[in-house]
């Protein structure tokens, strides 16, 4: 109701406004559809179809939101909008579409970039001739050659004329230097091969009559009566090789003949539902998933638990007024969460190592025995427990210690008047107006864990391994490290960007379904909304 | 006043248009005129002939620079040389070994050859390189490891290096690493590789057996001198010459000498050996029973352990700690892997050409190479440049490393580390013994490495489209894959396919390398069949004679 006077109101003053401030909009407009049609004319020049499209909607949303007077009051959300499509809705839409492709080593170009790179091949005809040679240059920039075949014969070579023989000292040729090369012709500069490297179009230029087959440059030492060797043929989306006529087709990004022969390199081609057949016929499935699944839930239900319990209990006790030195404790308390993980996490691999760690030595000196952290599997998972409870309780602390201020103490009087011990007041009254401030961030704290790769890979891998797997996997392995494994590492075939896509897409749905599944279980929303 | 606000805004689109197609069209076309006349009379009246090459490089910032000369042409002709911009420019990404000699080469290739170096720190180049080449952003130049170009010469993005007549001074095992498909790909400048390592304090003469080894170690152990028999760095690369003493291999080598995918060595009786003498070795708390790379090195340096085998990255922490070593082949003649390390150009790059001369004009140099030698204390690849060479230590190495096999850079290798790895983790921390653990993971690589279509018998041929396939010709679809019958015959069908001539072949495991045509022929002609109607056509092949049986209605 009150939104609708608010637009009303707005479309009103829009129509008020003052022909300055719509002709610098029609500017800034203007402006940005220049850049914006610049960057699309690149991206279409690149092949990539998807960007150019986001780009295209964003640019004609942004075109009505400001020039469509109706439209203003979503100017208020024109950046964010814009944000939104190009950060988030393109990224998943480009997710989705890479899990149909075969994006990945083998296929990394577009098809737009691997033509002209097969195009660029060039071969050497039977009977071709191929000469080295050294560049002359004159005054005006036009090029010559000085051509030496591997006979000892000696040419000279200018483009649109015919290549002649000569000899150094000929008439209009220099004397011969101590490699038998002439160190000037008429009119002409000699030039190292460094140099004359430095002009980019050298390679393109054809020495000898127009329209004849002519002497190019293809290597510092040699130049060559040089043939295209690939001619692709649009119409058709064929490939046929001048050498020999062979025909080659294009069979899922790899051009290909009837008889197995390829061309490198591949390109990204839509292969339909093939990476989630690939995935759940491969052994992958098979193998080692259930484990990693189970793992995979109860690393961050417990994380979340265990975080969440210390934090809540060091703020509690630091929400007592007569605690000594509460400021330098808890100062010190929240040193954890001011050290980045990355940097904790391999300190932590460090002093847990069995054989040189800190706390292994040292436990060993008191008691004759310690964990075996990185070896032994529960004791591995221990570890990760440890590490991540080190890393996440100073975070709940901070939380709960403000949530923990908010709760007016006439409750906690009224309690005691009632006769509540402490342990009641904390089990009926902290506890439940605690879970109402940061139930959702429990979630969100879970849903992080769930994909928490950071940890899981810097620690140890995800290992140790697991004895008798199908696939190369390990105990403290989650879904998103063995997908890292499966499709980017050693655990598959090199690096396989549409494997990964449809993969993530998988443990997407998975984690989507949990999550809707815990909102709707624990009712957090309703009851967060209904306190705000 | 609608109205009016429409034109308004098909004006401004307009406009934008225009400005756009002017803008497209000029920035293109107009800096080369205006650079080239500025410059020209400049570099022609004063410049040497070499510096003529510039106006058609003039960088964008020429023109506003160029103003000055025309000014006062004379005084700035006479000095042009040495304020000429650079002729071309090339990047190069290399590591933080190489990154700063190359930097400190800038110059000397700027006064030699007018050419400026753009030298790039980067970690991970591999990755980077993979992201930035296909966008048009990455270096010309990169500095990698043999090993990592494999999948990068088959990604289409390096180019072929043209060394001339200077093929003959490189070593031939690194130009050897650097050719994929038999074209070159890189002009080497290192090669590195392990060796065998004892502390001379410790120990009198290098042992020749690994029993000897033992003996000698566990000696020590006794006499309390030292914790362990050996120091072990690593799993798989760092131990590979203990495997290879054993007669363990990773791949076997076919007739023509290339690797052989289908011939893998993880399983190999040598490799399960070696595997279980290191388990061994941890279980009666002879060798440490975690091999960290770093802490290992410690163990050596501080006398914890008599031997290591390490390689020439080690060197300088050695010296550093001042423990005393002498460097030896391996026990029982194994060797190493070795690689080379080398400089590789982008297929992406504008300056192909370019590249190409100043790798071999200038890194396939004495001088270049004993410079990239002094800093990264690898033997020069460059053969003139490794006669120089008067190190002990690295010609112990290179000693050490004389049957180093290179290592392996086809795909297949990137399925091997980690289940390697795996496979000896889990025998040397006693979950299984190293048969099982080697076996299982020898297992895994080849379900990666292996076609998953092996056994697959197909019709791929000019009908499959109208069978269901994505296309004609597709000897992988399996719509039109065979089943074998009780008769040992293999049958398709019946497929409905329209009116019309059809040709079509037989191929096995999904793809075209084994195939059969008319009459059962290897890589035969195709066969041919015509349908005068629509009707159901189906197929029978027999194995043992190669021959397909086409059915038509």
């Amino acid at each position: 109701m009150s939104g609708l006077v608010v637009d009303k109101n707005k479309a009103d003053r829009s129509r008020k406004e003052a022909p300055l401030t719509r002709l610098i909009f029609i500017i800034l407009v203007v402006v940005f559809d220049i850049g914006a049609f610049w960057f699309i004319r690149s991206a279409v020049n690149l092949g990539f179809t998807q960007l150019v499209i986001i780009i295209g909607v964003i640019t004609v949303m942004l075109n009505l939101i400001f020039l469509i007077p109706k439209a203003y009051p979503f100017r208020w959300m024109a950046a964010g909008l814009s944000f939104l499509i190009l950060f988030t809705i393109y990224p998943i839409l480009f997710t989705v579409y890479v899990a149909f492709t075969n994006y990945g080593d083998g296929h990394l170009l577009t098809k737009e970039q691997a033509i002209p790179l097969i195009q660029k091949v060039t071969y050497l005809a039977e009977g071709g001739k191929s000469y080295t040679w050294t560049a002359y240059k004159n005054d005006a920039g036009a090029y010559a050659l000085w051509l030496t075949d591997p006979d000892g014969g000696t040419f000279i070579a200018k483009p649109g004329e015919a290549i002649r023989p000569a000899k150094p000292g000929d008439p209009g040729v220099g004397e011969a230097d101590s490699s038998g090369i002439p160190t000037s012709l008429d009119g002409y500069q000699r030039l190292n091969g460094l140099l004359a490297a430095t002009d980019k179009e050298l390679p393109n230029i054809k020495f000898g009559i127009e329209g004849e087959q002519g002497v190019q440059i293809r290597s510092p030492s040699e130049a060559a009566e040089l043939q295209i060797r690939y001619v692709y043929d649009e119409a058709t989306d064929t490939i046929i090789d001048q050498s020999n006529g062979d025909v080659y087709y294009n069979v899922e990004g790899t051009f290909t003949t009837r008889d197995g022969k390829t061309i490198k390199p591949g390109f990204r081609a839509v292969v339909g539902f093939k990476n989630f057949v690939d995935f759940t016929t491969s052994p992958a499935l098979r193998g080692p998933l259930v484990r990693i699944i189970t793992w995979n839930f109860i690393f961050p239900t417990v994380s979340v638990l265990s975080t969440f319990a210390l934090g809540l209990a060091i703020a509690i006790l630091y929400n007592d007024k007569d605690m000594p030195f509460k400021k330098v404790i808890r100062s010190f308390l929240l040193i954890p969460y001011t050290i980045p993980g990355l940097i904790s996490i391999i300190m932590w691999r460090g002093m847990l190592n069995p054989e040189f760690g800190v706390i292994n030595r040292a436990l060993e000196s008191w008691f004759g025995w310690a964990p075996a952290w990185t070896i032994e599997p529960i004791w591995a998972q221990t570890a990760i427990l440890l590490v991540n409870l080190w890393l996440g309780y100073p975070y709940f602390m901070l939380i709960t210690s403000g949530a923990l201020q908010s709760i007016p103490s006439d409750v906690y009087e009224a309690a005691m008047i009632d006769g509540s011990s402490a342990w009641q007041s904390f089990r009926r009254i902290t506890l439940p107006l605690i879970l109402v401030a940061v139930g959702p961030l429990l979630i969100a704290s879970f849903v992080y864990n769930f994909n928490n790769f950071n940890l899981i890979y810097l620690f140890i891998q995800g290992g140790p391994p697991i004895a008798g797997a199908a696939t190369q996997a390990g105990h403290t392995d989650i879904l998103i490290s063995y997908v890292y494994k499966l499709a980017f590492e050693s655990g598959g075939r090199g690096v396989q960007y549409g494997l990964a896509s449809a993969i993530s897409i998988v443990v997407f749905l998975i984690v989507g379904t949990i999550t809707l599944f815990q909102y709707r279980f624990t009712n957090m929303w309703e009851e967060v909304s209904e306190n705000a | 006043m609608n109205k009016k606000w429409y034109l308004l805004l098909v004006l401004a689109l307009l406009a934008a248009l225009a400005l756009v197609a002017c803008g497209g069209g000029t920035t293109e076309t107009a800096v080369e005129p205006t650079a080239a006349p500025v410059e020209e009379p400049a570099a022609t009246e004063a410049a040497p002939a070499e510096e003529v090459a510039a106006p058609t490089e003039a960088p964008t910032e020429a023109p506003t620079e160029a103003v000055e000369p025309t000014a006062e042409p004379v005084a700035e002709a006479t000095e042009a040389p040495a304020v000429v911009e650079p002729a071309g420019t090339l990047r190069i990404w290399a590591d933080d070994t190489r990154a700063p000699i190359l930097q400190d080469l800038a110059d000397e290739v700027l006064a030699a050859y007018n050419l400026e170096l753009v030298v790039e720190l980067k970690s991970a180049i591999r990755d980077d390189f993979q992201v930035a080449a296909p966008l048009g952003e990455g270096p010309d130049i990169i500095v990698i490891a043999h090993d990592q170009a494999g999948t990068l010469v088959d990604n289409g993005l390096l180019a072929t290096v043209d060394l001339g007549d200077k093929v003959a001074d490189f070593a031939p095992k690194a130009l050897e690493a650097c050719t994929f498909d038999g074209m070159l790909y890189c002009v080497p400048y290192a090669t590195e590789n392990m060796a065998f390592f004892y502390n001379t304090d410790l120990v009198e003469t290098a042992p020749a057996t690994w029993e000897e080894v033992v003996s000698v170690g566990q000696a020590l152990v006794a006499e309390g001198k030292t914790t362990y028999v050996m120091a072990v760095t690593g799993t798989t690369y760092d131990a590979y010459p203990l495997y290879t003493s054993l007669g363990g291999y990773i791949f076997g080598k076919d007739d023509a000498g290339n690797w052989n995918p289908e011939d893998l060595g993880i399983d190999s009786e040598g490799m399960i050996t070696g595997v279980q003498w290191l388990a061994d070795g941890v279980a009666n708390g002879e060798l440490p029973a975690d091999w960290d790379w770093a802490n290992n090195h410690a163990l050596f340096e501080t006398g914890e352990a008599p031997f290591i085998m390490a390689g020439p990255w080690a060197l300088g922490r050695f010296r550093e700690a001042g423990v005393p070593y002498a460097i030896a082949n391996f026990p029982d003649g194994g060797y190493p892997f070795a690689g080379t390390q080398g400089f590789f150009i982008s297929a992406q790059s504008e300056n192909v050409l370019l590249a190409q001369a100043f790798l071999s004009e200038f890194i396939a140099s004495t001088e270049t190479q004993l410079a990239l030698y002094e800093v990264g204390q690898r033997p020069p690849a460059y053969l003139p440049a490794l006669a120089e060479v008067d190190d002990p230590d690295l010609i112990a190495m290179a000693a050490a490393g004389e049957n180093a096999t290179m290592m392996p850079a086809i795909p297949a290798m990137g399925s091997v580390w980690g289940n390697w790895n795996d496979g000896v983790v889990l025998a040397r921390d006693g979950k299984q013994d190293a048969e099982t653990a080697m076996t299982e993971a020898a297992t895994k690589i080849r379900d990666l490495i292996a076609n998953p279509l092996t056994g697959m018998v197909n019709v791929p041929g000019s009908y499959q489209a109208q069978a269901g396939c994505p296309g004609d010709w597709q000897p992988e679809c399996a719509v039109t894959a065979m089943t074998m019958g009780d008769d040992g015959l293999y049958a398709s069908g019946p497929f409905s396919l329209k009116a019309g001539d059809y040709e079509v072949k037989v191929a096995l495991d999904g793809s075209w390398t084994t195939n059969y045509g008319v009459d059962g022929a290897p890589d035969g002609d195709n066969y041919k069949f015509t349908l005068t109607a629509d009707g159901d056509v189906s197929f029978s092949y027999d194995p043992a004679t190669n021959l397909l049986e086409i059915v038509l209605p």
